[in-house]
Order: structure tokens, then C-alpha cells, then sequence
């Protein structure tokens, strides 16, 4: 069971909190605070894995907990799931390490990837060593989780979500299962920040998920092109085969 | 009027002279107040007649026109005043007509000329003066249409028609269908909260206008329940081309609202953004019953989104950008946009971060 405490001053929103927790496996309400010094005591006395954070709140903000809380060596400081709607804190809300940032008003599916992601977080430090639940899996160096604004909704996306890049231009194409979010970036760059025992650039537009390609096929002129597990094709050209010859020798 | 103050301002000056010499003070009077007045008169005629010409004149009409012109006027003017005081000059012995003419332009052709070309410069001034704040109102209209048209923006972007309809949508969903009716509450809180961001601005990156776009797409989607196949084009170098913000939201209403809702399946709806030269060229073509033909004279009749969307981009861009809306073929209405490709300078990388 997730130990969980719900924040925020407004009793519909905790109810709506409630309510669809309630459909969320393992998710255990413990406490509901309702302002700043309420919910720092709540937390203190619980010791709750996983909170759920309104950001303007009566005394102080969403963030002034959050760092109250982390202060405390005493109790573990619990994941953060931000519920707001301003949109304007996400970037310090991914910079101290929230699970999610959710855009009031959130839909069931919303909260439920939410859950998801802390639930995996959760376990995660389980299995670590108690202690510094903020090192990524790959010691800091590659990036784990991209933080933009797609459509309205701020997204916190696990780079393990994504299955390819391409670029267009001064921005990238991120396409994840689901959908795909266009980014003003450049391909280097992003290609920098993505760990290569995970991300392999196939062409000099195009990155892929190593996780996700089923094979490599020869097109009849020569070219080859990445097949991925959902029947996507991706062209590759010669510059890069090498690097997935290397690959592919390795798995 | 002006010869007047003239003869006003030179009889203040001279009655206190009069007190230093010998001079019949009524001759002087008579002579300076005649010698204004004709210059009054010939103001007022300079005025009347030529005003026009003397404002639009040019450096070669001054020289080859009123340069000539002064020189006659003012030798006119001398001689028309002469023909009035044949006793003048006094203390001198008497003289033919011609004589006296000669004599008294010899001392005041230069006066004459002076007098002359202040008027033409006044007259110019007050061309210059009437134009400068005919530009000044000109400029105050011209921001009064803007802030109108701004403002009328301003109300799309929150398009009652659109908002209330969507709230009946989601209204009706909640009694069935709750998820959906979360996820099209979800939606149009996206779409608000997109629109209240950008505020003023008037002109934004072609990647917000499209997102915008999807959004709006996702959301018709629903309500038309797969009814409408949507397909996008974007050429992918034109992200960062600048757009008036929400050109194209009125576009697709119209699309849906007059075309694609009277069809009950195979909508189609195709939003294709291209570059032409030197022009940003945006189709928007969707199926449907076609144009009405009394639609097609009267564009006003399309509804005020389509006018709107018309007159900013007439206030945006002049004369420089083309709004067309026809038949392409039968039941297939096309809207093309053109307009002036700009790129932003600063193009603002939106929030993106990485992390743990």
C-alpha cells in the first residue's frame, strides 16, 4: 500500500482526489491537509510515500513544503505529485524532482498515468539503498525526464516513453506511443542529452529507442531502414550503419 | 484680415515715431494702411487661388513660378500704390508717374519681395502644419480600427458561440458519458488557458497556431464523433513563420459550421500550410453541400468570423496578403490565406528542461 496525503484548500478538489483515487490499486489515504503548517504536521506524523500538492495554498506555497519537507532528516521526504492550475511552476516543479505536474481540471486517465509513474518511482527506491532517491538510473550524466508544454498540458516525460525523434527544421518530433509533441530543439542537442545505450541516431534526422526496433531490413536501392515493433519504419542511412551493425552485434 | 494686422501693427509703430519728425500724420497713415491693404488683398488672392499650388510646390516651380511671380506682384503692388498718392515722395520735386514708380520701388522691392515670400512661407507652413495633424488623426484612427479589431480578436479567442456549444456538449456528456465529458472539460481548459497566456499578442510562431489548431481539431473530433477525417500539412521549415494569433480557428468553425456538419460521414477536412516565394500560403479545404451563390458575392454573409478574420489581416498586412474563399470542386470549398512570410527574430524556445 501507498501511504498517500492529499493538499490543497479546496474541499471539492481533495473530494475529486478522493474519489478517483479510490479506483487507484494500492493507494492508501492517510491524511488531508488543508493548509501549509497542516499538511508540513500531517506529513510529519504519517510518513506518507506519496503526496499530492496544491501549489498556492493558505501560508505558504506548494514549494516552501516541499523544501520544508526535504529539510527534515528525520521522515523521507515523500514523492510529489503538484495538482495546480497555473502552469507557470512546472519547470521548478521538475527541478526539484515532483513525479508530475497535474493542470487543474485533470481527467481520470491524467491521474492515473500520474499514479503510475510515482508508483514506479516509489519502487524503485524500494529496491535502492535507503537515502538519495534523486540519482536517475544512469548516474545523472543522461537525462531521464523531459519537462515541455504540448498542447495545453504540461508534460513529464520519461525519455523510456519515447520511441523515435526526427527533426523538422529548428524543431524535433517526439512521438511517443500515444501521440507525438513537437519541440523547438535541435537534433544534436537533444541527441547529447539521451543516453546512447538507449537512444541510437539512425539518420541525420532521425533518432530511435533501441528498446523499440525489432530489426533492421535492406530496402531494395541499398538503403536500409529500422523496423520497429509496432510495424513503423524509420530509414537509415549508410553514415549511421555502423553504429547499428555495433548495436546489433552487442544484443 | 491679414493686411489689417499689417496696417494695425505699422499705425502702433508710427504714431509713436510721428512724435520725432515732421510728417503729416494722416498721409502717413493713409500711405501705410493702403500699402498693407493691397499686400492683405493680395495675401487673401495668393490664398484663395493659389494655395494648393504654393503647398505642393516644388524647389523647380518656386524658381521657374513664384519666383517670377513675386517680382511682378511686388512691382504691381508699387505701382498700384504709387497711381494712389501722387504727392509722395515729399520734399522732392515733381515727377512723372513712371519716374515716381521707379523711384519708390528702388527703396521697397526688397521690402515687397520680403513681404511676399513670408506670406508664401506662411501659407506653407499651414499646409505643412494642416498635414502634419491630418497624419496625427489619420494615425489615431488607424490605432482606434486596431485596438476594434484587437479587441474583436480578443472576443474570438473566446468565441461565445463556440464556448457555450461546447459547454452544452460537455453538459450533455456528464449525464452519460463521464469520462468524456472530463476529458472534453480537460480540452477546452487547454484551449482557455492557451488563449489567456498570449494575451495582447498579436503575432505568433506558426507551431503555436498549429498546436492551437490540433487542439481545436481534437475537440470538433469529438463532437463529430469520427464523422470528419483532419489532415494536417506543415512544411516543416515554417514553424517559426509569424501569423495573426487565432487566423485560423474561424476558418475551421466555418468549415465545420456550414460545410462538414451537414454531411452525416466521410467529412474530410484538410489544413495544408506552404510556402510560395515569398508568401505563407494556408488552404483550409473541406467537403460539404459547397458555397451558396449568393454567399460568394457576399462574404458577409459567411458570418463575422470570416470578415474578422479578413480585416486583420487588411490591418496586419495592407495590401500584401489575399484572403480568397471557393468552390474548387463540387461540394469542395476552399479558403486560402496568403500573406507576407516574417520570421520572429527572438523565436522563444517554449519551456523545455531535462532531468531526473
Amino acid at each position: 500500500m501507498i501511504h498517500t496525503v492529499l493538499a490543497d484548500d479546496e474541499v471539492l478538489a481533495r473530494q475529486k482526489l478522493r474519489q478517483l483515487l479510490r479506483d487507484e490499486p494500492g493507494i492508501e489515504i492517510v491524511g488531508e491537509g488543508t493548509t501549509a503548517s497542516e499538511t508540513i504536521d500531517l506529513v510529519l506524523a504519517t510518513k506518507p510515500q506519496l503526496l499530492f500538492l496544491d501549489i498556492q495554498m493558505p501560508g505558504m506555497d506548494g514549494f516552501d513544503i516541499a523544501s520544508e519537507l526535504c529539510s527534515n532528516k528525520v521522515v523521507p521526504a515523500p514523492h510529489i505529485i503538484f495538482t495546480t492550475a497555473h502552469d507557470q511552476y512546472a519547470l521548478r516543479a521538475f527541478e526539484i524532482h515532483a513525479v508530475d505536474y497535474l493542470l487543474k481540471p485533470f481527467t481520470r486517465e491524467r491521474l492515473s498515468s500520474a499514479v503510475e509513474r510515482a508508483r514506479k518511482e516509489i519502487l524503485l527506491v524500494d529496491q535502492r539503498p535507503a537515502g538519495n532517491s534523486s540519482i536517475g538510473q544512469n548516474g545523472g550524466r543522461y537525462t531521464a525526464r523531459i519537462v515541455f508544454k504540448s498542447r495545453g498540458r504540461i508534460v513529464f516525460l520519461p525519455v523510456s516513453d519515447i520511441r523515435w525523434i526526427s527533426a523538422e527544421e529548428n524543431y524535433v518530433r517526439i512521438c511517443t506511443g500515444a501521440e507525438t509533441h513537437l519541440l523547438r530543439e535541435t537534433m544534436t542537442h537533444l541527441e547529447e542529452k539521451l543516453d546512447p545505450e538507449m537512444f541510437l541516431r539512425v539518420h541525420r534526422s532521425s533518432i530511435v529507442n533501441l528498446q523499440h526496433v525489432k530489426e533492421v531490413r535492406t530496402e531494395g536501392d541499398g538503403d536500409y531502414a529500422v523496423v520497429l515493433i509496432n510495424g513503423e519504419k524509420l530509414t537509415m542511412s549508410r553514415g549511421y550503419r555502423s553504429r547499428i551493425n555495433e548495436w546489433l552485434t552487442h544484443s | 484680415m491679414l493686411g489689417m494686422l499689417f496696417a494695425l501693427q505699422e499705425w502702433v509703430s508710427l504714431h509713436s515715431w510721428n512724435n520725432h519728425i515732421y510728417i503729416t500724420f494722416r498721409l502717413l497713415m493713409e500711405a501705410w494702411c493702403v500699402h498693407y491693404f493691397l499686400w492683405g488683398v493680395i495675401s487673401w488672392l495668393l490664398w484663395w487661388r493659389l494655395r494648393r499650388q504654393i503647398q505642393q510646390a516644388t524647389f523647380l516651380s518656386i524658381m521657374t513660378r513664384f519666383l517670377p511671380l513675386s517680382v511682378a506682384v511686388s512691382v504691381l503692388e508699387e505701382m498700384t500704390w504709387v497711381a494712389f498718392f501722387p504727392q509722395l515722395p515729399l520734399g522732392l520735386p515733381r515727377m512723372t508717374y513712371w519716374h515716381r514708380v521707379v523711384f519708390h520701388l528702388d527703396a521697397e522691392l526688397v521690402d515687397n519681395l520680403v513681404i511676399f515670400w513670408s506670406v508664401f512661407l506662411l501659407i506653407r507652413g499651414i499646409g505643412y502644419y494642416q498635414l502634419y495633424r491630418e497624419t496625427q488623426y489619420a494615425a489615431v484612427q488607424l490605432e482606434t480600427q486596431f485596438a476594434n479589431a484587437q479587441l474583436r480578436a480578443l472576443r474570438m479567442q473566446l468565441n461565445p458561440h463556440f464556448l457555450f456549444n461546447t459547454m452544452n456538449s460537455i453538459s450533455s456528456l456528464m449525464q452519460t458519458d463521464i469520462p468524456a465529458a472530463d476529458k472534453m472539460l480537460e480540452q477546452l481548459s487547454s484551449l482557455l488557458r492557451i488563449t489567456l497566456e498570449r494575451g495582447e499578442v498579436q503575432l505568433v510562431p506558426l507551431s503555436d497556431e498549429m498546436e492551437f489548431i490540433e487542439m481545436y481539431l481534437a475537440m470538433q473530433d469529438r463532437r463529430f464523433a469520427g464523422r470528419v477525417l483532419q489532415e494536417i500539412s506543415v512544411e516543416s521549415d515554417l514553424y517559426d513563420a509569424l501569423v495573426p494569433a487565432m487566423l485560423l480557428q474561424p476558418v475551421i468553425e466555418n468549415a465545420y459550421t456550414h460545410g462538414l456538419s451537414k454531411l452525416d460521414r466521410d467529412g474530410l477536412i484538410v489544413v495544408d500550410v506552404r510556402r510560395q516565394n515569398a508568401m505563407l500560403m494556408i488552404s483550409v479545404i473541406n467537403n460539404g453541400p459547397g458555397l451558396h451563390p449568393d454567399s460568394l458575392n457576399n462574404g458577409v454573409r459567411r458570418g463575422v468570423g470570416l470578415a474578422n478574420v479578413r480585416d486583420r489581416l487588411r490591418l496586419h498586412y495592407g495590401s500584401e496578403q489575399a484572403f480568397t474563399i471557393e468552390e474548387v470542386a463540387r461540394g469542395k470549398v476552399q479558403v486560402t490565406i496568403a500573406l507576407p512570410l516574417q520570421f520572429s527574430e527572438r523565436p522563444t524556445g517554449k519551456l523545455t528542461g531535462y532531468g531526473v
